[in-house]
């Protein structure tokens, strides 16, 4: 049996009035499918976000979110599939507690109250949240803030998470956490698609990449071997992450692009020399 | 030439009990680029606005210790969109904004407006209405509206946090051209990754005190890497069990690799 | 559309004029007649839709395509309705058409105030004057705000309803979906006054600075006429109906 898609582009074209944002785009994510959308600020990468979540229809093919076509839905209802979190998140904020705004999702989609608590609970916990889950939103500085953020999409156990920019104003310790929570979820079979120019937090969280050039789809390949090619990077106008360079430059084995992986194979390649 | 100096400064935010800065003595030096790094929460952001008079002045509180100032200073806050005067709908009315604030004669105005356009490479958005701009468009405009003001002092908070790539070399090269004239750069970031091409110095912010101060080496020492403040290269290098002293970029990974 | 814009000093005394002459001359007909006069200047809004042209033209809504004056006008009528329907509630026919053709002055001649008064114009004309600048920025970004909020407000019922938040259905769903719109707007709009009052400092706007007029509108002899003839339009309306 085949598995449907977690997203389907199926030759979108969309303007906003006379610009062409998006031309004749196509691909797709499976479940548990991990994505990177890259580009240029203005490469259409926000119209893509909007298409998603039902806020724009396309002028020309089909979004599908799973089975669901997106032109027969409207937001509410695609927040069943897809969680959302847009950039400067941080200021759709508004409950009492941390706790109270996290569980507005999955209470506004009707599950019972038991469950409302324990996606709560759970979405809180993988960000490490629990402590300030009695505090008001807007006492957390603002990085807290986007992660409060982060955990109302989680919380909504959707099949499809779809994040713009989820790093700005992180420190790495926060972006690790990050990380570690979506990488979580993404092994219960939720597809994650992320806007990112971070391409660092890219090579650790994600695998795959898709870069948008003008509205159009100009690579769609593996993170592995993207990111380490200058070559194909330089007219994209993204610039290897450091770890991705370092691995060409000394030819580690496999040309990792994740931290941890580096460290291992840079550690085996050590030994194996002769001492100096 | 000193540009601006802090001595043993202790901060408090209003009907707060804990300090946001604990004694923290840092000096900047006109023609130099210092930048402050640290976990969030450790207070960079409240040195800089110590630093450009507007804490406690404007956001209340109360400091100890003495903060001095040689020169006018002007800061690049990172919420872009706060910035924006709400008064210019063209970019250049804009970026003339602060400028025309301070008094200045219109010839010099035009002057400073078009060689900080120029700096950030904006002629093409020179027409456009603010509001329409993207978040990285709006984030070059104010920095070019700061620019503009001809300060001898500039304060960066996170400038590149909304930008692209491209976005975000282009701007540590036009922090290295502020330094070659004259001014003096206080920069709050992490984009640790980018500081070995771009700053002089690093202060290391912990919990308000600050822990170091030193070249970017610091970068690279254990204790940085440990407290997930190295750069990416020295984190891996020192991940790998690899004795140091750990390389801070790749080009010094290469050499000391051989 | 007419060619030259007038002053911003104009617009302002127009706009007054109209509602204190609304209240002054004896209902219905007073009111009749300066609403009527409001509505008239909604028709022909006085700003040009270019970069320069009113933030109140996007607050309004006004798109590339379709004619601003249309705009101005309905926008102004739909935000008298309200009121009438209240003054109904309470007052009886003639009492409402009085009250509600002042009202009906009031609101037109604000909506096309800020449809049409450029706020760095304002700025610029007091500056000129010599005058304080933040008195006129205060002001001005009463009308700026408007769009400002506007457009937030949008972002927010989108990541709302991004979240589920069905703005339809039973009148208790509704309730709680205004509390989850309407509280981050002003939670957000409020932190954001903090913010800005720092950021502005930061942008050289410190009470007692003399700026610089970058391009000071033009005054005529005939506008400044025309204002002091408004004026002493008011004040004689005002002994006639007090003599």
């Amino acid at each position: 049996m085949e598995v449907i898609p977690a997203l389907r582009f199926d030759g979108v074209t969309f303007s906003y009035g006379a610009v062409a944002v998006l031309r004749g785009l196509s691909f797709s994510i499976a479940p548990g499918e991990r994505v990177a959308l890259l580009g240029k600020n203005g490469a259409g990468k926000s119209t893509v976000v909007r298409l998603i979540t039902g806020l724009e229809r396309p002028g020309e093919g089909t979004v599908w979110v799973g089975d669901w076509n997106t032109r027969d839905c409207v937001p509410e209802q695609l927040a069943r599939r897809v969680g959302s979190v847009f950039q400067h998140a941080d200021q759709q904020l508004f409950a009492r507690t941390v706790r109270e705004d996290v569980s507005f999702g999955p209470r506004a989609l009707g599950v019972g109250e038991q469950e409302v608590e324990r996606r709560t609970d759970r979405a809180l916990a993988d960000l490490d949240l629990t402590a300030h889950a009695g505090h008001h939103p807007y006492d957390l500085p603002p990085a807290l803030r986007k992660l409060a953020a982060l955990a109302g999409a989680l919380a909504l156990e959707p099949g499809l998470l779809v994040l713009d920019e989820p790093t700005i104003g992180l420190d790495r310790a926060l972006r690790a956490r990050v990380t570690r929570a979506l990488l979580d979820r993404s092994a219960g079979d939720v597809a994650l698609l992320v806007i990112t120019h971070d391409l660092t937090f890219a090579a650790e969280t994600l695998e795959r990449g898709l870069v948008l050039d003008r509205g159009s789809l100009a690579c769609d390949e593996s993170l592995a071997g993207l990111l380490g090619d200058v070559t194909r990077l330089e007219p994209l106008g993204l610039a290897p992450p450091p770890v991705a360079a370092l691995s060409v430059a000394l030819d580690l084995p496999g040309r990792p692009v994740r931290a941890a992986d580096a460290a291992r194979a840079l550690a085996r390649v050590a030994r194996g020399r002769p001492g100096p | 030439m000193k540009s601006l100096t802090l001595e043993r400064v202790s901060f408090w935010y209003p009907a707060t009990e804990a300090p946001a800065l604990r004694d923290v003595s840092l000096e900047v030096v006109q023609g130099e680029v210092v930048a402050l790094v640290g976990a969030v929460g450790a207070g960079a952001s409240t040195v800089l606005l110590a630093a450009g008079d507007l804490a406690p002045r404007l956001t209340g509180g109360r400091i100890a210790g003495t903060v001095s100032r040689r020169d006018r200073s002007a800061i690049v806050l990172p919420t872009p969109w706060t910035q924006v005067s709400g008064m210019a709908f063209t970019v250049w009315d804009e970026v003339a904004f602060g400028p025309a604030n301070l008094g200045w004669p219109t010839h010099e105005i035009a002057r400073q407006v078009d060689r900080a356009m120029a700096h950030l490479e904006l002629g093409p958005l020179a027409t456009r209405d603010p509001a329409t701009l993207s978040g990285g468009e709006l984030q070059r405009v104010i920095i070019a509206a700061t620019l503009a003001m001809d300060s001898g002092l500039v304060l960066f908070d996170e400038p590149a946090a909304e930008l692209d790539a491209e976005g975000a070399s282009a701007l540590w090269r036009l922090i290295r051209l502020l330094a070659k004239e004259g001014k003096a750069v206080l920069l709050a970031t992490s984009a640790l990754d980018a500081l070995p091409d771009v700053a002089d110095r690093v202060v290391w912010l912990e919990d308000g005190a600050v822990r170091a101060v030193g070249t970017p080496d610091l970068l690279a020492d254990v204790a940085a890497c440990d407290a997930g403040l190295g750069t990416s290269v020295a984190t891996v290098w020192g991940a790998s069990g690899l004795p140091g002293p750990y390389p801070l970029t790749v080009a010094h990974a290469v050499r000391q690799w051989r | 559309m007419t060619g030259r814009r007038l002053h911003p000093f104009t617009l302002l005394a127009i706009a007054g004029a109209l509602p204190a002459l609304a209240w002054i001359l004896p209902a219905p007909i007073g009111g009749a007649c300066t609403a009527a006069v409001a509505f008239v200047l909604t028709l022909i809004p006085g700003a040009r839709l270019t970069p320069g042209a009113s933030p109140g033209f996007r607050g309004i809504g006004v798109s590339p395509g379709s004619r601003p004056g249309l705009v101005v006008f309905r926008t102004a009528l739909l935000t008298a309705v309200p009121f009438w329907v209240f003054l109904r509630l309470l007052h009886d026919v003639p009492t409402t058409i009085a009250i509600g053709l002042r009202i009906t002055t009031m609101v037109a001649s604000f909506v096309w105030l800020a449809a049409t008064l450029a706020p760095d114009r304002l700025v610029e004309a007091t500056v000129a004057r010599g005058w304080s600048v933040t008195a006129a920025y205060l002001f001005a970004a009463t009308i700026t705000a408007v769009p400002t909020l506007r457009d937030r407000a949008r972002r927010i019922v989108e990541a709302q309803r991004c979240r589920g938040l069905s703005p339809r259905g039973s009148l208790g769903n509704r309730l709680r979906a205004l509390r989850a719109l309407a509280l981050p707007l002003v939670l957000s709009a409020l932190h954001d006054v903090d913010e800005r009052a720092l950021a502005l400092e930061t942008r050289g706007m410190v009470s007692g600075a003399r700026r610089t007029p970058l391009a000071p509108p033009p005054d005529s002899a005939v506008e400044r006429a025309a204002r002091w003839a408004l004026l002493a339009a008011c004040v004689a309306a005002l002994i006639w109906r007090f003599k």
